[in-house]
């Protein structure tokens, strides 16, 4: 690679605030020929210049301005990651709008939903598939959308909708502009104000309809300089810089994806690879071997879970090293979690043997070998998973935010890890633990302006003195770490009044490469119960292997081996906790879990209630 | 991307021959191993020493762990051929050949093209060299001109012959087309007893033109192969000979790295892609707009071009050669070439032609080297596998000075032994050495996993 080429210049904000648009432009004008993303197209990672990606946002935000896009209205981008996402999103930021993203996954009504409720004026729609979720609303309801821009043009030849508008028209709509009104666009970022509402996060509403919380340029800086700029959290010491590479596949209308890919982006200046799609992670991984690296506990099981059964598959040989290798990697992770994840010497010395002849291959194979920085968040993970990661010399940090404060609360430093926990709160922030309920409560200029439109909710979400609950439970770990016990309402209660938290014994069910997803029930019972889906992929592949044919999905889950196997799985679980804390009985979901259907949020969460209703009868055959 | 192999940010680098840095080390290194090959290195010849040499510091005076291996301190074989030059001859060959079976890979391999005609398109370019660089005057024709118009001019020559009977070949497919390049074998044998002008006498052949490398019909060339000079070494360090043998094998070695870059590129060109798209359906091909009738012609076009310069250049390294020498058995070993190294693979091919023409000299130089042996270890395996005709020997391998019993003797050993290699690897591993080579390859990529 070769060396950026990197100028001093004066910040481009023009006399405005500070804002993700800005520092875009600064990235521009600095280093034109650096590379901003990559995107795979035709099986070629195809490379955009910081130079054609601002020429793009800037013609976008012209765009926009010909559409007619005033100050704080919203722009709704509904569409996988792609670099037409980040283009739109910093180009609405430069107009002074504000970006609103969806789920691709979103089904149609909910699409309805956050086009009303967020009087989206701009709709920018990937694909056929996405724009049909448009016209699937209500008309009248979602008059306000003027305008849908689609990314795709297949499928298109029998539309002829007047509010459509293809990607390309798009940017000449933004041409045009600029030909007549050259400076708009620098005008209107001249005008920025730290305030202006840059982005609505919609909470994935696991309880009730989405809420659409308000971020503002001065939240986004503040994420930028507590998340990702804190050299502290970087075990190299050294903050994101332009030879670093993230691999984006995360959706962005998520905050954390927009923290790791798109601020990291603008802050350091690593480069952006976008993912072919979720199911091509694992493939795409190995392709960028990213020096960042941010994912889900989901993808963190996935990736352990692949390891496994690729190594239970393998030959005779390779199996056999494998297993003396992690049996290794075993001793070493317990070692350095032991030791606040630094090594132990005799952790270094087994370490070092078995890096050449096989960690190192395995790190590969995983996609990290290069990966200088790995971190967890956006819900709890298996202290198992970590460990494992950890033994093959891949630490991972667990970290702890919410959309409400920027992401910004808490995260795990090299040297001073401890496992379990998600870390000490970043130096100089507001994070205190309620002394009644011990909910984690928040105060810094990352907090958000509040919900869009539901001022009701939003005070709600205050405390009399002006901090931000969280409705996370949490405990001091030695004074200095923070520990999270659970969502506040998730809390079981037992008939014996008895207090539980469910997500640390479903972590410990789901390091099980065979469960996807457990739920832990009990509230007001005499003892606990579980519902357990499997993970079709390993148990499908398990079962081939001993010659067990199933049909269909729930088939197998009423295979006799699949049930013992969940069987042992639950009974080693209930090994490690209280006896008050152990799982009596459990049921196979018959069915896969989907957002569609009502079980999961957008972001692959639980949603609790609505899972104790379309699963009653199981729920009740237990009690 | 430094370290990121599977990251392609263009077709160019997704297409690269070698495509990591690690690669290019190993190739690099092995072609400058090539290149070094016929000159003495002095420690790799003769036997192993038992003792390591009293000047060096510290092992000097030590006994060796190869030395004290009793085969070893009789001289190894293997690596003997370094300056030997009994090697470098088979190893010049090598490379002569490999380059004819390059073409064959692009028509036989590539365009699915399978033609027993080879050698007839050899025969055509070493007429070719004959007749452009062989002397004047006499009852042979011979025009004297110089390596660099002779030996590009015999390639095209046989091309334009390839494409001349080609039209005829595009209308057949599979075993009529064996049949009709078959016929071409003949002919030529026929042609040649026609025009001894041309190939010179029915069964001494004629002499044909020297390596040495002139401008333009100058009495010294530029570079005089045909002599032996003396080199002085980088700095004045060293001077040594170069013998005639090691600048035809430096020369060899040049044309074949050359040409196997050429064949490289082609095959992942449009045309190559165009060829492999025949091979595997032409009506397919033709469907997606490949030119049937074009890319065949441009096949064996290209393939009798390799076939040319490599005739040419086998003629000049033998000095005289036959018109009928130019048969059948030499097309079929270039099918057992394809067969063994593996068909569509230029590495290959090259292995395969290393392997074809080697394991036979192996076989001879080591039953030779066994011969020799009058006691030891190295004896007691010589009279357990070798006849000398004496009254309580029973090994199945005779010398040649035997007369035919019960024994095979070791030309006949390595028939055998090729009969039964190439239906080894017809059941086993259809891709031949390549095949291996992937496996142990996919075994070490995969690692630590199967897949």
């Amino acid at each position: 690679m070769t060396a950026v080429e990197e100028r001093a210049i004066t910040p481009s904000t023009g006399g405005g605030a500070t804002t993700v648009a800005s520092l875009a432009k600064d990235w521009a004008i600095r280093s034109p020929k650096h590379i901003a993303f990559r995107e795979k197209s035709f099986g070629i990672w195809q490379e955009f210049s910081w130079a054609d990606a601002w020429e793009l946002i800037e013609l976008s935000a012209h765009a926009l301005l010909s559409l007619g896009v005033e100050v704080g209205d919203r722009v709704t981008i509904h569409s996988e990651d792609r670099p037409e996402w980040i283009i739109v999103d910093l180009a609405t930021v430069a107009v002074r709008a504000t970006t609103v993203g969806l789920y691709p996954t979103n089904p149609a009504a909910e699409v309805e939903y956050t086009l009303i409720d967020s009087g989206s004026v701009i709709h920018i729609a990937e694909d056929q598939e996405q724009v049909d979720k448009v016209f699937d609303c209500d008309p009248e309801k979602t008059s306000n959308v003027r305008s849908i821009v689609y990314l795709e043009p297949r499928g298109f030849a029998n539309f002829d909708d007047e509010r459509l508008i293809f990607w390309e028209k798009f940017l000449d709509l933004g041409r045009e502009h600029r030909e007549k009104n050259p400076g708009a666009v620098t005008e209107r970022m001249a005008s920025a104000q730290p305030d202006d509402v840059m982005t609505l996060v919609y909470t994935s509403g696991t309880t009730g309809p989405p809420k659409g919380a308000m971020l503002t340029n001065q939240n986004s800086l503040y994420a930028i300089e507590k998340v990702v700029s804190e050299v502290a959290a970087y075990p190299d010491g050294k903050a994101p810089n332009t030879k670093d590479q993230i691999l984006t596949y995360l959706p962005l209308c998520h905050v954390a994806e927009r923290i790791f890919s798109t601020w990291t982006m603008l802050a350091g200046g690593p480069t952006l690879n976008f993912a072919e799609s979720i199911e091509t992670v694992a493939d795409n991984l190995r392709e960028v071997q990213p020096t960042l690296f941010f994912a889900v506990p989901r993808i963190w099981e996935r990736l352990h879970a692949g390891v496994m059964i690729r190594g239970a598959d393998s030959s005779w040989f390779k199996a056999r090293w494998l297993g003396v290798g992690l049996k290794a990697a075993d001793f070493i992770g317990k070692a350095k979690v032991a030791n606040g994840g630094n090594h132990t010497v005799a952790s270094r010395v087994l370490h070092a043997i078995f890096y050449p002849i096989l960690f190192r291959a395995l790190q590969e194979r995983v996609g990290l070998r290069h990966c200088r920085r790995a971190s967890s968040g956006a819900a709890p993970i298996a202290p198992e998973v970590l460990q494992f990661f950890m033994g093959i010399g891949i630490e991972v940090y667990e970290l702890y935010g919410m959309t409400e404060n920027s992401a910004v609360a808490t995260v795990n430093y090299p040297g001073r890890l401890k496992l379990g926990t998600v870390g000490e709160p970043y130096e100089d922030i507001g994070l205190r633990l309620d002394e009644e309920t011990g909910e984690i409560q928040t105060k810094h200029p990352g907090v958000f302006a509040g919900y869009w439109g539901k001022p009701e909710k939003t005070a709600e979400t205050f405390t009399d003195d002006g901090w931000l609950k969280t409705g996370d439970v949490g405990e001091w770990v030695d004074g200095t770490h923070v520990k999270i016990v659970d969502r506040m309402k998730d809390i079981i209660i037992t008939s014996g009044g008895k207090n539980i938290s469910p997500s640390e014994i479903e972590n410990t069910l789901k390091a099980s490469p065979f469960i996807k997803e457990a739920m832990v029930i009990g509230d007001g019972r005499k003892y606990l119960t579980a519902l357990i889906a499997i993970e079709l992929d390993v148990a499908g592949a398990w079962a081939l292997r001993r010659n067990i044919s199933y049909t269909t999905y729930r088939d197998l889950t009423e295979k006799p081996e699949i049930i013992e196997l969940v069987q042992k799985s639950v009974d080693e679980t209930n090994e490690k906790f209280a006896r008050v804390e152990g799982i009596k009985k459990f049921a196979m979901i018959p069915k896969e879990l989907d957002h569609e259907d009502g079980e999961l949020t957008a972001t692959q969460k639980l949603k609790r209630s609505a899972m104790l209703e379309l699963f009653s009868d199981l729920v009740e055959s237990m009690y | 991307m430094r370290g990121r192999p599977k990251l392609f940010t263009s077709y160019e680098a997704d297409a690269a021959i070698l495509p990591t840095s690690l690669q290019r080390w190993m190739v690099g290194g092995f072609v400058a191993l090539l290149f070094l090959m016929p000159f003495d290195i002095p420690f790799l010849t003769g036997p192993v020493p038992r003792a390591f040499p009293d000047s060096w510091p510290i092992l000097g005076g030590r006994f060796t762990i190869l030395g004290s291996i009793p085969i070893l301190q009789d001289g190894i074989p293997f690596v003997r051929f370094l300056g030997d030059s009994s090697w470098l001859r088979p190893m010049t060959e090598v490379f002569i050949l490999a380059i004819a079976a390059l073409g064959l890979n692009l028509l036989a391999g590539f365009a699915g093209q399978v033609s027993l005609g080879h050698a007839f398109f050899m025969g055509a370019g070493a007429c070719t060299a004959a007749v452009m660089g062989g002397e004047l005057g006499g009852t042979r024709w011979g025009w004297g001109l110089p390596i660099w118009i002779w030996l590009p001019a015999s390639g095209i020559v046989a091309a334009a012959i390839g494409i001349a009977v080609g039209p005829a070949a595009v209308r057949l497919r599979g075993l009529y087309l064996a049949i009709l390049t078959l016929g071409l074998v003949f002919i030529g044998i026929h042609l040649s007893r026609v025009f001894p002008q041309i190939a010179g006498d029915t069964e001494a052949g004629r002499r044909f033109p020297e390596f040495d490398i002139k401008l333009w019909r100058e009495e010294t060339p530029l570079i005089n192969i045909s002599s032996e000079d003396t080199v002085t070494g980088f700095f004045g360090l060293n001077t040594f000979e170069v013998s005639t043998e090691q600048k035809t094998y430096l020369f060899a070695l040049v044309m074949v790295v050359i040409m196997t870059f050429l064949a490289k590129n082609i095959g992942r060109s449009r045309t190559g892609r165009a060829f492999q798209a025949i091979r595997d359906r032409d009506i397919a091909a033709e469907v997606m707009g490949v030119n049937e009738v074009k890319y065949k012609l441009i096949a064996f076009g290209i393939s009798s071009f390799f076939a040319g310069i490599a005739g040419a250049m086998a003629a000049s390294f033998l000095g005289t050669i036959a018109g009928n020498q130019w048969s059948l058995a030499l097309s079929v070993e270039f099918i057992a070439i394809l067969l063994i190294g593996g068909a569509g693979t230029t590495s290959g091919v090259l292995m395969g032609t290393f392997f074809v023409i080697i394991l036979p000299e192996l076989v001879e130089q080591v039953t030779e080297w066994l011969a020799e042996r009058e006691s030891g270890i190295t004896g007691a395996i010589a009279d357990l596998l070798l006849t000398d005709g004496g009254g309580n020997d029973f090994g199945p391998i005779s010398e040649p000075s035997v007369a035919p019993g019960w024994a095979l003797n070791v030309f006949d050993w390595n028939v055998v032994i090729f009969g039964v290699l190439i239906v080894v690897f017809l059941i086993f591993e259809p891709l031949g050495l390549f095949g291996i080579w992937i496996r142990v390859r996919n075994y070490w990529k995969g690692w630590p996993f199967s897949y």
